[in-house]
């Protein structure tokens, strides 16, 4: 009991660290885990690490989440991946309720309402950015062109809610699989 | 009733994006239609989690909590966002060695990439109209202008988000505070 709660307490301690360092995306984090478990405690290998990365990558929810859950269950069941997934999130949470504070008391204050408007014209290029990486991986199969032209003209023409339009494309991508392996004999899976 | 509908919106969320900018989309559709925030401020705070530690979708949920309903608001919020992690995740922690490679989870995944490639191009547009125009919704061109070497730097000469955000920034301020255009 009281070797758990101490594993747990270490588990917090360490994403609590691996939290307050990441910028943009969760990224960072696995690097961090990589360095500590894989290279220093060698309590974790390559192999595993990818492993937990591409299962969280593939569940739905924040992908550093659902790595942080997998490694703190690993370690020490479900209260050590509690431990993880709240301990790498307190300090951003404390700081982006400070920024928040902040933005909302100074919103209409003119050079912060500049400094803003010239932010939100780099927020597209941001979006940009990333959707290029997206692309790389998002094209298996020459229908998922169809699904995403598809899936963008029921969002932007549509107005259809996002919930839904994900839906159909996990239901289109099982369809689209299946069809592939029986007609084609392609497993798109493999 | 708030704190509910702010929970229920985040689960929803949480349980149909999967990782980084493909949430924006999701959030978007659920703050603009509960009027919780303007597509200004969407794009506001894009560029806030994006320059603070943490990730992207859980910094959105903070923001948007802490916006629609305080402090608390932030908590419950961010609970919704993780409502996956905290369920579906455990699941399949426990039985971990029958997810690893599960086809039927790659299956659904190469359906549901694509379709947030296309959501993300339909929010890219939405976004744009709202931040490249002035108050009587013409093009902007001092803010089009900035936005163009925002894309240069990010895409060409590979400048670091953080980077081009306060870059940005500097630029509104001289732009926009000092000299008015």
């Amino acid at each position: 009991m009281l070797e758990k709660l101490r594993s747990c307490l270490r588990l917090y301690y360490q994403f609590l660290k691996f939290g307050s360092f990441t910028f943009g995306g969760g990224w960072s984090i696995v690097a961090q885990m990589k360095e500590l478990y894989v290279e220093r405690e060698k309590s974790l290998t390559n192999e595993e690490l990818l492993d937990l990365t591409s299962i969280g990558r593939s569940l739905p929810g924040t992908m550093i989440g659902n790595i942080a859950m997998f490694y703190g269950h690993r370690v020490a069941g479900f209260w050590g991946g509690c431990a993880c997934v709240f301990g790498m999130i307190s300090v951003p949470m404390l700081v982006l309720m400070a920024i928040t504070t902040f933005y909302t008391a100074f919103q209409n204050n003119l050079w912060v309402a500049s400094a803003m408007r010239g932010v939100r014209t780099a927020v597209v290029p941001v979006i940009v950015s990333a959707l290029t990486g997206m692309i790389k991986s998002a094209f298996k199969i020459p229908p998922c062109y169809v699904v995403a032209a598809a899936m963008f003209a029921l969002y932007f023409f549509g107005r259809v809610s996002c919930v839904w339009l994900v839906i159909i494309g996990a239901v289109l991508g099982l369809v689209m699989c299946e069809y592939y392996e029986r007609v084609k004999n392609f497993d798109v899976a493999a | 009733m708030l704190l509910l509908e702010l929970f229920w919106s985040f689960v929803k969320i949480g349980f149909t994006s999967f990782g980084g900018l493909s949430m924006i989309p999701l959030i978007s559709g659920e703050m603009i239609s509960h009027g919780w925030m303007t597509a200004s401020e969407v794009s506001d705070i894009v560029a806030i989690a994006e320059m603070t530690p943490g990730p992207l979708g859980l910094n959105c949920a903070t923001f948007a909590g802490m916006r629609a309903a305080g402090v608390v608001g932030a908590f419950v919020a961010n609970l919704g966002a993780l409502a996956p992690t905290l369920t579906l995740c455990v699941a399949a922690a426990m039985f971990f060695e029958h997810f690893k490679n599960n086809k039927r989870l790659v299956q659904i995944m190469t359906g549901v990439r694509p379709a947030c490639v296309g959501l993300v191009a339909g929010v890219i547009i939405d976004l744009a109209l709202v931040n490249y125009s002035d108050a009587a919704s013409r093009v902007h061109v001092p803010s089009l202008i900035l936005g163009l070497l925002d894309l240069v730097l990010l895409l060409k000469f590979r400048v670091s988000i953080p980077k081009v955000l306060l870059f940005s920034a500097a630029a509104g301020i001289i732009l926009f505070g000092v000299l008015g255009v």
